[in-house]
């Protein structure tokens, strides 16, 4: 199971934040603790370059793209490996939409199109869409070109 | 105030500054939603509101129940719009808002209707929305569209479906599992992501079916599997049919263990780490067959991406658990990792390393690891405490350098759990290795010197107070104590006091001198100082310093409190200060933990039936208070022991019936709780019929019958049996309950006058040896074990032939003799070959008893144990054998 995706700004500020069978009474434990480990060791990081970290049974990719942190956690199934497919499908998207890595403007101005890229992709923790090409077209509700 | 002119000359800065939800506020977005309601529909601006109340939501912003229905009825007239990036961010909106059961009847015909549509995309989308929002009425209705989209020729549709499918199947089950035929020919799909769908649903239908999983694993591994995503699902079943099948592993064919290793030369990464972790973590997994494992795991530890390398070392420490010498050629490698970038990776390298590398490359490893604490976290620093732990367990000759690490690291800065680690880690060093007891002490004792934590410093005291008196020369420690006594707050004193209390009882030349010091701590500002001084003083025999420490002084220092705290704490709460002192024995020793048995009672009726709160839960206390109001019973003497509730009625049934054993010396009462569930029913004369046929031992003397039981109003039949005193008697005991049962009117509540007599069969009941004996744990199960007279022990060995697992033989001799487990020893790590399980307990009769249980287990899984007794009684020592032996 997926368990959250989360992007912030350079200073932590949370632009996107999704749970997925998270309690509420967590989710702000876990937004603090994402952001901490972002600004403990995202700085000087390349674009794209994944980070992981595990607490106990749980998972945690991360990665810088343009002014922007993402994160993925996951659990079981969702181990690191799976989690390093799900951020990459997720970098490409954004970078898709945004057309390069993003400013945090240009990431706000894209805002609708990356929330729609973020529901093809994780569909209530399940990984569901990993073509950037294909989530491209659907979010304009075109079918997939292969078909 | 004036805001300061501020030049804008560069327009491109200024546009990165701001943010288009600058300023966003819930309010006025809400208002501008009502742009929904327009009847010329403006898709551009609908988009725009759209996104800015997925920003508020996506920001942790939640909507009151009216607001989100305003919005919820607002955004479904979006449907009448044919703009298509519209009718995208609609769907997602819907999903969003998730709307309660009520106003879904809104848009499912919207919906449904998009589901029939011709637009392939317009269908995948009102699928995911419909199964995000419906419930299981409406999801029959759509079932058979479902189902045809699960095969359907669009990806995106399957998928859609699919994917809908494995989140209905948690709420539906029956619904979903009827889909199989379809899901198992998506399966064949040549759609890469549809086939990950299909086979992920398809294996949690099936996924209680071990046939069905082992066919499909089969037909799999033999066919094409078109997705890396899907192949590791598959390497993950398949390892879960190897482990329910009972492989053959001693001659070498284990069954798809080549597919396994095929896997290891697939061409994407996570194909061949999955592959390779499968294997590591085969039962009984061979060196022969780690090998290629290893070796690609070893490959990955230099990869250029941090998740290859986290992935392989993570597995790879996993191997050193069980197969440390599989891993040392990597060990190299690992090296190579100690100053990876990336902390989670470096200490797993470490913690790797502290478990494969020999004794002769500790210390060039302990070099290594002093330059790398200094920049990680704490919490990865107590991984490595705990590693360096274990692996000075295992070098015990490696004491001095190990320990000398520890006591480096206790120096530097760090917050309490990873001190405690510390400190914990040097206590087990001290305690094994006799040799490193000596400078272990004094490492405790210099960290004590400046620490600033109360709880740690008490807690060595309290170790220094038990080790420090049996080294060759106590008096170094004095000072360290005495030190405290000056300097720190008055907990830290307290502890002092009483350690140099102890120290002057066990070392008879120390005693004058710690005289001296104890009255002058007379004057401490704190009373529990002062008062704890004045105690030990007398007990010390300070008026009369000739007299040698009495038996008594060294039981009532050194003796552990032999009844739980919790219990104290409660007894003392209820005395009523009079002239009758109050008496510890009356404490009772049992822990009472709430049954679950008892907490699913509660929440059963609170719910099922809407009965009003039960009382408190029942506790010995009020088990005692209950039993000591019946007359018949006052002469039984004290209660012994209370066991949980025994279920004798299946759940949901028309009379539910648990029953509690109380046990006393000679006698055995039978608690029967009653209710009745039948709202048309009244009960009278309620009792439960007992044959004891099979419990030759026990003879009924009381019955207690139970007037009346009314409809879900819980009420309790007694029987009490006599026994031999103090004899751990065991039987068996089938039970029916009788009553008159009286017809109700429900409208009025009112009984007719006349009933009939009626019984209802009841499960059998058992008393075992295990109802004989308290769970009362020791602190230190070694100093107990050793204060017990060496010659009550009796020692015989037992086979308990084949059994499912370590675990599962150590847990059924627990509950046989229904002791408390001491220490955490009840915990079997997996894959351990033996095990020792220390249990303590009090027999009745009072007696305190000990046992140490060695078990060990082989190939066949046949387990074989060794049980020694110790005990306050002979004969009770001898009592626990035959519990085992006829067990």
């Amino acid at each position: 199971m997926i368990l959250a995706v989360l992007f912030a700004n350079s200073v932590g500020n949370i632009l996107v934040e999704r749970f997925f069978g998270v309690p509420a009474e967590e989710r702000l434990h876990w937004r603090s603790f994402l952001v901490k480990l972002g600004a403990d060791n995202l700085k000087g990081v390349k674009n794209e370059e994944l980070l992981v970290a595990c607490h106990k049974s749980v998972y945690i990719v991360y990665t810088v793209l343009g002014d922007v942190s993402i994160f993925v956690v996951g659990k079981d199934e969702y181990d690191e490996l799976a989690l390093s497919e799900v951020i990459f499908v997720i970098t490409s998207a954004v970078k898709d939409v945004c057309g390069k890595p993003p400013t945090e403007r240009l990431f706000l101005d894209k805002y609708g199109r990356i929330c729609l890229c973020l529901d093809e992709i994780v569909w209530t923790g399940l990984l569901e869409n990993t073509e950037k090409d294909r989530i491209k077209r659907m979010i304009r509700l075109k079918p997939p070109t292969e078909f | 105030m004036a805001q300061p002119l501020v030049k804008k000359d560069d327009d491109h800065d200024d546009e990165a500054e701001y943010s288009p939800f600058l300023g966003i506020e819930k309010g006025a977005i809400l208002q501008e939603a009502r742009v929904f309601n327009d009847p010329q529909l403006d898709p551009r601006r609908c988009s725009q509101v759209i996104t800015k109340l997925l920003y508020l939501l996506n920001q942790g912003e939640t909507f009151t129940k009216i607001e989100a229905t305003e919005v919820f009825f607002s955004v479904t007239k979006l449907f009448q719009s044919r703009d298509l990036g519209l009718r995208r961010m609609v769907y997602l909106m819907i999903k969003e808002l998730s709307p309660s059961a009520d106003e879904v009847i809104i848009v499912t015909s919207s919906l449904m209707k998009d589901m029939n549509s011709k637009t392939d995309m317009y269908r995948a989308n009102s699928i995911r929305v419909l199964c995000r929002i419906i419930d299981g009425t409406l999801l029959t209705q759509i079932e058979r569209y479902l189902k045809q989209a699960i095969v359907d020729k669009n990806p995106v549709v399957a998928s859609a479906a699919l994917v809908s499918g494995i989140h209905l199947l948690q709420t539906n089950p029956e619904i979903v599992k009827r889909w199989s035929n379809e899901v198992q020919e998506a399966v064949q799909s040549r759609a890469a992501l549809v086939q990950f769908h299909a086979l992920a649903l398809l294996h949690q239908i099936r996924q209680n079916d071990r046939l069905a999983v082992s066919k499909l694993v089969t037909s799999l591994t033999r066919g094409t599997v078109r997705s890396p995503l899907a192949q590791c699902l598959l390497i993950r079943y398949t390892s879960q049919v190897i482990c329910e099948s009972a492989g053959n592993t001693q001659t070498g064919d284990r069954p798809f263990y080549d597919y396994l290793e095929s896997c290891l030369r697939h061409k994407a990464e996570m194909v061949i780490l999955e592959a390779a972790r499968a294997i590591t973590e085969l039962n009984g997994v061979t060196s022969r067959e780690l090998t290629p494992a290893v070796t690609v795991l070893q490959l990955f530890l230099t990869s250029s991406k941090p998740v290859l390398r986290f992935a392989a070392i993570r597995t790879l420490n996993k191997v050193a658990m069980t197969h440390p010498m599989s891993v040392t050629n990597c060990n190299i490698d690992m090296e190579g990792l100690i100053s990876d970038q990336n902390r989670s990776i470096a200490t797993l390298a470490i913690t790797t390393l502290l478990k494969t590398g020999n004794e002769s490359s500790v210390d060039r490893l302990m070099k290594q690891i002093t330059n790398f604490m200094s920049d990680i976290a704490d919490e990865f620093k107590i991984v490595v405490v705990e590693a360096i732990r274990s692996l000075c367990l295992k070098f015990p000759l490696k004491y001095r350098a190990l320990m000398n690490f520890l006591s480096n690291i206790l120096r530097e800065e760090g917050g309490f759990e990873y001190k405690k680690a510390i400190v914990d880690s040097i206590v087990i060093l001290i305690r094994d290795i006799p040799d490193a007891k000596e400078s272990g002490l004094l490492h405790l004792c210099e960290f004590i010197e400046d620490c600033e934590f109360t709880y740690l410093s008490t807690q060595i005291l309290h170790f220094l107070s038990i080790e420090g008196p049996k080294t060759s020369d106590p008096c170094k420690y004095i000072r360290y104590i005495y030190n405290r006594v000056h300097l720190e707050n008055a907990t830290v004193r307290a502890s002092a006091v009483t350690t140099l209390a102890k120290f002057g009882a066990l070392v008879e030349s120390l005693k004058p001198r710690i005289i001296v010091l104890l009255k002058r701590c007379l004057f401490d500002s704190d009373d529990e100082v002062r008062d704890r001084a004045t105690l030990y003083l007398s007990t010390l025999g300070a008026d009369d310093a000739v007299v040698e420490t009495g038996e008594d002084a060294n039981e009532f220092l050194f003796g552990s409190l032999d009844v739980p705290l919790v219990n104290l704490v409660t007894s003392l709460k209820n005395y009523v200060p009079s002239d009758e002192p109050f008496d510890i024995s009356s404490v009772p020793r049992e822990v009472k933990v709430q049954p679950l048995a008892e907490k699913k009672a509660t929440s059963k009726k609170s719910t099922g039936l809407g009965a009003p709160p039960t009382g408190p839960t029942a506790t010995v206390d009020t088990y005692e208070r209950l039993l000591s109001s019946i007359p018949e019973f006052s002469s039984f003497g004290k209660l012994f022991k209370s066991s949980a509730p025994v279920e004798l009625t299946e759940a949901e049934t028309e009379y539910a019936v648990n029953v509690v054993k109380h046990i006393f010396y000679q006698h055995v009462v039978f608690q029967y709780n009653c209710t009745n569930t039948i709202s048309e029913q009244l009960l009278e004369n309620v009792t439960v019929i007992v044959d004891a046929s099979e419990a030759e031992e026990f003879a009924e003397v009381v019955s207690k019958p139970l007037g009346s039981l009314p409809y879900d109003s819980p009420g309790q039949t007694f029987l009490a049996f006599e026994k031999p005193e103090g004899v751990p008697a065991v039987g068996k005991f089938s039970n029916v309950l009788r009553f008159l049962v009286k017809e109700v009117d429900p409208s009025t509540g009112e009984s007719e006058d006349d009933g009939v007599e009626d019984e209802y069969q009841l499960e059998d009941l058992e008393v075992v040896a295990a109802d004989y004996m308290q769970k009362v744990g020791v602190s230190n199960f070694r100093n107990a074990w050793e204060n017990m007279n060496p010659d009550s022990e009796k020692v015989d060995e037992y086979g308990l032939g084949p059994r499912e697992s370590l675990a599962e033989a150590v847990n059924a001799v627990i509950n046989l003799l229904g002791m408390q487990p001491c220490e955490g020893t009840e915990v079997v790590p997996s894959n351990s070959r033996s095990h020792t399980c220390l249990l303590s307990g009090v027999f009745i009769g009072n007696v305190k008893v000990l046992v140490r249980l060695s078990f060990g287990i082989n190939g066949q899984k046949d387990v074989a144990m060794k049980l020694a007794v110790r005990s306050d009684d002979e004969s009770i020592s001898d009592a626990i054998h035959e519990i085992v032996a006829s067990g």
